[in-house]
């Protein structure tokens, strides 16, 4: 008996630990390829969402992650910002361009989500994200009046809006202050 | 021959959707768009290839009684490689099928190859089976979502096919119609299934 039960811890603990080895190796090989693609890609949102801007600074000393994009001459064509709220079932990150002369959106584009497949999912779809460049920062981002929202997934598309909603006179505040339209 | 007669099991004979009626919670939850169909049996076909080689070959290692815990081990980790791998090389594709890769260590017919299949065969056996019956998992979920993409949102492949006069039918993409689609064909072919028997008494 007392076998057996040496025999059984034995082979489940050598499985496990194979199992790790296995698993911390993948992750050594590919966590460098995963952190390039999530930098492409927040490099890729920034510009996307700031027409114009062919690179861009980090703006310092500010409560979220906050760009200033920049043409081909040095000049700031406005600025980026990383925002985040709460979706139907997890945290929603967008990365929001603004043109704060105008006082308006440039572009947002989602980061990351963990919303319903096929439902609120498609809130990163292009149909949706682009309906919100040109908007006002005072706009009341009211879904199914001033945002056409995702069919099935009024929860999501309202927190994309409500986020936005929130999120946007913080941050021109921010921008503001931190000096960044120097 | 054997090993052709394994792999065309899952295809048809057995497919784990329509005749098992195993691993319904993908099934059920991402088979609102055709591509999504895909993805989920694709990346399943994978973990099951896998799982199935590995139980087979160390079957005689694995005691009775801890054969459960070891091959929820195995299982969890072929699908966390598949996860990293996906994230590091295919990002674009990660992006659409990131939300189903967890989801696959807890589809039981994972589980239920590595227990009835791969813990009495040969590793090469296995391997077929995994792979019958991950394609045959594979063209299930397709067909539903195709199903439901068509009727819910007039596209297939998110290929527009109706013109602008098409009213679609939402509830086929909200989970009430993954029940209604996998009922009604489950349906037809146990009824097609069973006409074919009876031809075979008379």
């Amino acid at each position: 008996m007392k076998n057996l039960t040496a025999k059984l811890i034995i082979v489940l603990a050598l499985i496990s630990i194979a199992s790790g080895f296995f698993l911390a190796l993948t992750y050594t090989y590919t966590i460098p390829h995963i952190e390039a693609n999530a930098a492409r890609e927040q490099e890729i949102a920034i510009l996307d969402t700031i027409p114009g801007a062919v690179s861009f600074e980090v703006i310092e000393g500010t409560d979220f992650p906050m760009y200033k994009g920049l043409d081909s001459g040095g000049k700031t064509v406005g600025f980026a910002y990383v925002a985040e709220g709460g979706g139907f079932q997890g945290v929603i990150t967008l990365m929001v361009g603004v043109d704060p002369e105008q006082e308006m959106i440039t572009g947002i584009k989602i980061l990351s989500h963990s919303e319903t497949p096929g439902l609120g999912a498609r809130i990163g779809e292009a149909a949706f994200q682009d309906q919100f460049a040109q908007k006002p920062i005072n706009d009341d981002y009211e879904v199914n009046k001033d945002v056409d929202g995702v069919t099935g997934a009024t929860v999501s598309s309202r927190a994309v809006a409500a986020t936005l909603k929130q999120t946007l006179p913080q941050a021109l505040e921010q921008y503001r202050v931190s000096g960044g339209a120097k | 021959m054997k090993s052709i007669s394994a792999f065309l099991n899952g295809l048809w004979k057995e497919n784990p959707t329509f005749r098992l009626v195993l691993g319904m919670c993908p099934t059920l939850a991402v088979t609102n768009a055709a591509a999504n169909g895909v993805s989920m049996g694709l990346a399943t076909t994978f973990v099951l290839v896998g799982s199935n080689m590995m139980v087979a070959a160390l079957k005689k290692v694995i005691p009775d009684e801890v054969r459960i815990p070891a091959y929820v081990i195995i299982i969890a980790t072929f699908v966390t490689i598949a996860d990293l791998v996906l994230a590091a090389f295919f990002p674009e594709m990660y992006k659409v099928l990131g939300l189903f890769i967890p989801l696959i260590v807890v589809n039981c017919i994972i589980l239920a190859r590595a227990e009835a299949y791969a813990a009495k065969n040969t590793v090469f056996l296995s391997m077929m089976d995994g792979l019958g019956m991950g394609l045959g998992f594979t063209w299930a979920l397709t067909f539903l979502g195709i199903i439901r993409e068509i009727l819910g949102m007039g596209s297939v492949f998110g290929i527009k096919l109706f013109g602008e006069g098409f009213v679609s039918w939402i509830i086929l993409i909200l989970p009430p119609g993954a029940f209604l689609t996998l009922g009604l064909i489950l349906g037809t072919f146990n009824a097609m299934l069973s006409k074919k028997d009876k031809v075979k008494c008379n």
